[in-house]
């Protein structure tokens, strides 16, 4: 009875892949149509990026040359930009990693009173666009001294990322058994270091995850940087890549090698933490997902 | 020495709203003692563990270890060592670093460690596993790991929360006596929960009966098989269980379902009782006088022995035999009772009659 029905499913399925072959070409031609209009800046990027006399439009490089990579450092120091980019997004992510720790295992744990607001306040701030609080977060910052400061750009750019990851981690916790944690307790432990010691550990996917997402943030983020900081040499990638286009461009002529290679300097960090953590990721994105 | 004291406990649960998790438990487990908590599934065996444990907080009442509280006790200041239903072993170390946990949480030093860890890893037989991570052991093997996580710390108490009950039926007759011999060879106070009674009755120097939370009886299997004080305990213990039957007493007698007329050696007050007789209680004999007959159900034989199931009135009696016995259904037998392992019990209130 089940072979039955089992070859009946496989004809219909059969049938219906033979009935829209014309259906099935036509996806494809969207679909290819949709990846080149994503893939052609990047394809820009880099063709233009080793190209000795780079253009506008994309075409074979007419010279190749890692000319453009060094002018980039010799002309416009950008190594300091990079520099820049790596410490306040390394720090960020080192403040977030240990912030979201702590705040996503509470929200996961702990019998707090009022805890499903507070849970839904976190998701609350995250949607509240960030140029909506620009002006108060310039008078903070000035108010206080955290312009022109790592320590300001380091806080600011955690505090951004922090609901989101707080609301993932929060799911990465909910999948640890309890158990595991109470072990730790009876075999010893303090309830911070059985965290550290077993929780994380069987956490380590959604670190992973919150880990490169609130780096990634860090460094591409621009908004933040262009009103807490205008002392050129802290500038950071995004926008010393902006100043570069900006200086550059007008009525003369704009250094377009440089700008490519500055944008696949910029990318390179993010695809690295991309394709390492990529595997985490997703594991980390659907068990989350499956503890709300 | 390590004496646990429960002290008129009671917790409830948010959310529990006529009844309590654990009612009122008071409980003393001597030094070196094995004992039992034994009940249904929800019953609060469980909540009674983890509050010795310190995993959760009682209401009211006192818990105490060796003469002092622990109840402002965090877990980690108890010295008391779980063994898990799901054995929570640390997925992400060997079964080596799982064992030796506790004492690297003590500081102790590599050395000492591994000598203790190679020590009660030769006591389950672990040698060749301890390399592993949990995921790769088999359910056998963790439950292993589990324990000898526990043993290494020689700490004061053991709680194990049914830690067979995820073994195969094999395994976890075999594990429950390894167990019972390791604890008399440790002699550390233990508290063993189990829903199972033939667990219970081969594990326990002493069996506590919890039902909804409250202590029913506490004692020998012994005490609990030949004198249960309730109909819950006669009916829980014992596998077949007690045959339990309606009955009446006529003139200084006994009448069980109707038409079995049983001796009654003692008076009793109320009218209407439940009598419980032990499978083995009752024997097949010749037709005779004071012999009751009753049609044969079902013979189930079980190679040491087998259990005749005989139609009563309404009622199914249960009646232990001899192997070879083994009469078919329909054919007639005469049942015999011994008179001196009956117990009466008030049919109202289910307790038992003195
Ligand atoms: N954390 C909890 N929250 C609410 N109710 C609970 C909790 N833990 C246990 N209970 C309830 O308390 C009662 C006793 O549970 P438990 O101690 O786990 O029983 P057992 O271990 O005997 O099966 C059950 O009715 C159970 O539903
Ligand atoms: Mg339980």
């Amino acid at each position: 009875m089940t072979s039955r029905a089992e070859t009946a499913g496989r004809q219909a399925v059969t049938r219906r892949r033979e009935g829209t072959w014309i259906e099935a070409v036509l996806a494809h031609l969207v679909f290819a149509a949709v990846i080149v209009f994503f893939l052609a800046p990047f394809v820009w990027l880099v063709t233009a990026a080793f190209d000795a006399d780079a253009q506008a439009y994309i075409r074979w490089p007419s010279q190749l040359t890692l000319d453009n990579f060094a002018r980039v450092f010799t002309e416009h120091d950008f190594g300091r930009a990079l520099g820049n980019s790596a410490l306040v997004a390394g720090l960020t992510m080192l403040l977030d990693v240990v912030a979201v720790s702590l705040a996503g295992y509470s929200l996961s744990r702990m019998d707090l009173r009022f805890k499903s607001a507070i849970t839904y306040g976190v998701l609350l701030l995250q949607t509240m666009p960030l140029s909506a609080t620009m002006v108060p977060i310039y008078g903070l910052a000035r108010a206080v001294g955290l312009r022109n400061s790592y320590l300001g750009l380091i806080l600011i750019h955690a505090a951004i990322e922090l609901p989101f990851l707080i609301w993932l981690m929060k799911g990465f916790f909910d999948s640890v058994p309890r158990y595991l944690e109470e072990a730790a307790w009876l075999d010893g432990r303090s309830k911070l270091r059985a965290l550290v010691e077993v929780v994380l550990p069987v956490a380590r996917n959604g670190i992973g995850v919150v880990a490169g997402l609130s780096f990634l943030a860090a460094w591409a983020e621009v908004l933040m940087v262009i009103i807490l900081v205008d002392r050129q040499d802290m500038f950071t990638v995004p926008l010393a890549f902006y100043q570069v286009l900006r200086t550059r461009g007008g009525y003369t002529e704009v250094q377009y090698g440089m700008v490519a290679a500055m944008g696949v300097l910029y990318l390179v960090p993010v695809m690295v933490i991309f394709f390492a953590t990529r595997r985490m990721m997703v594991r980390g994105l659907l068990s989350s997902a499956r503890g709300l | 020495m390590a004496r646990v004291e429960y002290d008129d406990v009671t917790k409830q649960f948010l959310g529990q709203q006529d009844r309590a998790a654990v009612d009122h438990l008071t409980l003393d487990v001597a030094d070196g003692e094995l004992l039992v908590l034994l009940g249904p599934s929800g019953c609060g065996k469980t909540t009674a563990l983890r509050m010795l444990a310190g995993l959760e907080y009682p209401d009211s009442g006192d818990i105490r270890i060796d003469r002092r509280s622990v109840v402002g006790l965090e877990p980690k200041d108890r010295d008391v060592a779980l063994v898990f239903q799901s054995y929570a072993l640390y997925p992400h170390m060997s079964a080596r670093d799982n064992i030796g946990y506790p004492l690297k949480v003590k500081r102790m030093t590599q050395a000492e460690r591994d000598r203790r860890v190679a020590r009660v890893a030769e006591m389950l037989s672990l040698g060749t596993l301890l390399d592993r991570r949990p995921a790769r052991l088999s359910g056998g093997e963790q439950q292993r790991v589990a324990l000898a996580r526990a043993i290494v710390r020689e700490p004061r108490v053991f709680l194990m929360d049914e830690p067979l009950s995820n073994l195969d039926a094999k395994l976890r007759t075999h594990t429950r006596t390894e167990l019972k011999a390791l604890q008399r060879q440790l002699a550390t106070t233990t508290i063993f929960v189990t829903h199972d009674q033939a667990e219970a009755m081969t594990l326990a120097d002493r069996i506590a009966v919890l039902d909804r939370g409250r202590l029913l009886q506490l004692g020998t299997p012994d005490e609990l098989y030949n004198r249960p004080v309730s109909l819950f305990v006669a009916q829980f213990i014992g596998s077949p269980p007690m045959n339990i039957l309606a009955a009446q007493v006529r003139d200084g007698a006994l009448v069980a379902e109707g038409v079995w007329r049983l001796p009654l050696r003692r008076r009793v007050d109320a009218a209407d009782v439940s009598v419980g007789i032990r499978p083995e209680a009752i024997a097949l004999s010749e037709p005779a006088s004071d012999a009751q007959p009753a049609e044969v159900l079902v013979s189930e034989p079980l190679g040491s022995e087998t259990i005749v199931n005989v139609k009563l009135g309404n009622a199914l009696v249960k009646v232990r035999a001899a192997p070879h016995v083994r009469p078919d259904a329909g054919a007639t037998v005469h049942l015999r009772a011994d008179p001196a392992r009956m117990t009466l019990f008030d049919t109202k209130t289910g307790a038992a009659l003195p």
